[in-house]
């Protein structure tokens, strides 16, 4: 039982980033697409608008992910960007 | 109008390709004076804009810009090729010679 | 204690130093765990490119066209033939012939309680008619070069929403590989035309990068446009809290495309009016190549409609303009030619992915680059071994992981290339007759992918790839033997009639050929490096690995 806390104590920031960037930035590109809906422009136009960055939201997400210093502030950044998404997407809900 | 753009890109990535110190090396053994290699940047990156002109004239932004970056790409990947053609002919004429590229590794 | 100080010494690594590394890391996982799907899907796409020749080659029954024929003419006869062999049906649609295509695809939704919709499948029929006559073309069942471009975004042997999905999971992975490799390769300009020659490691490293680099603007937009063809599926989440009304469907899909929605039949029967008629009145106002495609819903009924819809050559834009006839009368209702902003956007990248737009020199552009994008991701995949060969303990018996990674590129490059030449030699073999012609040379094609995978395992790995790719530069090359043999279509026939579809196909088959060969002899010439002495006493080995933690 032991020989296992090693190696899991390792892979656990690993882990926690890869579903930070697999999960997470789907969650954030996601989120950013309803938000666009904030956006002063038609509703047809605010979806297309949305849909378009989304990826663009996703690989960003999944870069900062692994360029952050720590697992910590990789999610610490998603959570950042993700709040002012909120506030938009809420307002449209 | 595409050859003559195919053609001018070439030359251009060939200018360009001329003015870096490693295919200064592998081609002419020492580096070109300073004075050249300038020359030449400027000419291959002036050539690159007035093939850029001149396909935006003939099909308009959309069109015009989707050819440009076709022709560079391909052109930068022939002259790449050519370099790579001409070094390893050049290292195969010369066995005893050390070229600056093996004392790089 | 130690685990700490490591642990600490980890997770604060110094900003400059690490972020490179790190995307370096990315990178690798990025393209390594999706890179053999990635490798087909830009194959298969670069391939597709030239579908409508394909199938074409594929359909040697039809005649080459030196001539366009009328397409107000052809559409009026697809159209009488579709009302013959589908009435009733809510909508079907045709697309017209251009320089590229010798025959009429269409597509028709089966009328509400017809038999012959098996449970679980689409509704609805399609074909491929003779532009001269209006009749379904005789010709061998095939899917030609469809079969490819289908392939290329959902797959085979699966729901088709699960292939897509599968394709966009990949082109994701592929667009962090290109961001993470633009950020680790900083250097892009500097090292621009450099390239090590027979240097191992360096040398793949060195091409990898060239191909990158050179068709960056290409991939990098290929990558993000083949998002967005699919974006509605991927990211439906705006669409689903903003769009509730019907007419608020209606109103998004209008921007998207030219479908007109079959409102409720009427009931009284009313033949259509001339579509001929129709189509000509788009040609005085587009030009008269740019009819594209006719829809027509409920024909035949009181309330039939015919959208007469623009051609994607010439313009870079898939955003819909069409003009709307009343199906009965002629009368010409709507003419649309502008959507939103944002609609024009994705317009404009779809039609960038799809390279519709252009002529034969902009396609021919397309389909290089595209190329080099494929072998871009394979010299990736195949540099990944090489580099962990060196790394390797024991070369003679390496881990399971390297393993997998060492037979399934060579069944995923070198026999991808064999099973997709087999593809067509079961074009040219099978039976006319036999029944479900198309799915068997959809079967022949996996089957022998399957082999390659087989032969992987079970031959030494250097000698698998030579092997594989002797065979496919043996089967490209015998293509155009089998094509003279089985078809009174020759290359030397094609060339004397100027039918460059045809010859155009031959000697792309003897190109790819000669490509094969030359990788075969290149990789029978390779001989790896011998490890006379332990890396760890080999100053030259840190000092390149230094070298490359730079670069």
């Amino acid at each position: 039982m032991m020989s296992l806390v090693g190696p899991v104590r390792r892979a656990a920031p690993v882990a926690s980033r890869i579903v930070a960037a697999l999960f997470g930035g789907y969650a954030l590109a996601a989120l950013g697409s309803v938000a666009a809906l904030a956006l002063p422009m038609s509703k047809p136009q605010a979806v297309l608008t949305g849909m378009l960055a989304s990826f663009a939201i996703y690989a960003a997400a999944v870069v900062w992910v692994f360029a952050a210093r720590s697992a910590l502030r990789a999610w610490a950044g998603l959570l950042a960007a993700a709040a002012p998404l909120l506030l938009a997407a809420w307002s449209v809900w | 109008m595409h050859l003559l753009s195919f053609a001018l890109c070439l030359a251009a990535f060939a200018a360009l390709a001329l003015a870096t110190e490693r295919q200064q090396h592998d081609l002419f053994g020492r580096p070109l004076p300073q004075a050249a290699t300038h020359l030449l940047r400027i000419a291959g990156t002036g050539v690159m804009l007035l093939v850029l002109g001149v396909l935006l004239d003939w099909q308009g932004w959309g069109l015009g810009l989707v050819m440009f970056s076709g022709h560079t790409s391909l052109a930068a990947g022939v002259v790449f090729c050519a370099a790579i053609g001409l070094a390893s002919a050049r290292r195969r004429g010369k066995p005893a010679a050390i070229s600056p590229a093996s004392r790089r590794v | 204690m130690t685990t700490d100080n490591v642990k600490r010494e980890r997770a604060q690594r110094p900003a400059g130093r690490g972020i490179r590394q790190s995307m370096s890391g990315l990178h690798i996982w990025a393209g390594l765990l999706m890179g053999w799907i990635l490798y087909a899907m830009f194959l298969t796409g670069t391939v597709s490119y030239f579908k409508d020749e394909l199938s074409q080659w594929m359909r040697p029954e039809l005649a080459h066209q030196a001539e366009l024929p009328d397409p107000a003419l052809v559409a009026q006869r697809v159209a009488d033939e579709l009302g013959a062999i589908a009435p009733g049906s809510p909508q079907w649609s045709m697309r017209l012939p251009d320089g590229r295509t010798n025959s009429v695809y269409a597509f028709w939704r089966m009328a509400p309680g017809e038999a012959g919709a098996a449970p679980g499948r689409r509704a609805f029929g399609e074909a491929a008619f003779d532009p001269t006559t209006g009749g379904k073309v005789t010709a061998r069942e095939t899917l030609g070069g469809d079969f490819f471009y289908r392939f290329h975004f959902q797959f085979h042997y699966m729901p088709v929403l699960w292939g897509r999905w599968i394709a966009g999971a990949a082109a994701m992975f592929m667009l962090v590989a290109i961001v993470s490799g633009v950020i680790t390769h900083k250097k892009i300009f500097i090292d621009f035309f450099t390239f090590r020659g027979g240097k191992g490691q360096r040398s793949w490293l060195d091409a990898h990068n060239a191909l990158s680099v050179f068709g960056l603007p290409f991939h990098a937009m290929i990558t993000y446009t083949g998002l967005v063809t699919l974006m509605a599926l991927y990211m439906p989440w705006g669409e689903r809290t903003a769009i509730t009304t019907p007419a608020e469907r209606q109103q998004l899909t209008a921007e998207l495309n030219a479908f007109i929605q079959p409102g409720k039949p009427g009931g009284q029967t009313a033949p259509l009016a001339s579509v001929a008629d129709m189509v000509r009145q788009a040609q005085e106002r587009w030009g008269q190549d740019a009819v594209g495609r006719v829809t027509a819903t409920n024909s035949g009924d009181s309330t039939a409609r015919v959208a007469v819809a623009r051609g994607e050559a010439g313009r870079v834009s898939m955003s819909p303009q069409y003009m709307l006839f009343d199906g009965p009368t002629g009368r010409l209702l709507e003419t649309r030619e502008g959507v939103g902003a944002a609609a024009e956007t994705r317009g404009v990248l779809y039609a960038l992915h799809l390279g519709r737009f252009g002529d034969t020199v902009t396609r021919w552009l397309y389909f290089l680059v595209s190329l080099m994008g494929t072998a871009m991701v394979g010299t990736g995949l195949v540099m990944w071994t090489v580099k962990r060969r060196q790394k390797l303990s024991d070369p003679e018996r390496p881990h399971i992981g390297f393993r997998i990674v060492e037979r399934l590129n060579i069944a995923s490059i070198a026999g991808l290339s064999v099973a997709m030449t087999a593809f067509l030699w079961g074009n040219r073999l099978l039976p006319a007759g036999m029944a479900d012609r198309g799915a068997w040379e959809i079967h022949l094609f996996f089957a022998v992918w399957a082999l390659t995978l087989a032969h992987a395992v079970l031959r030494p790995a250097r000698t698998a790839w030579i092997e594989q790719l002797w065979a496919a530069a043996a089967l490209l090359a015998l293509l155009p033997v089998l094509n003279a043999v089985t078809t009174d279509r020759p290359l030397w026939h094609s060339v004397a009639e100027a039918d460059w579809v045809f010859a155009g196909m031959d000697l792309m088959c003897l190109s790819l050929a000669a490509l094969h060969a030359v990788l075969a002899l290149r990789t029978a010439r390779h001989r790896p490096k011998p490890r006379a002495v332990p890396a760890k006493a080999r100053g030259g080995v840190i000092g390149g690995a230094l070298e490359e933690g730079r670069s």
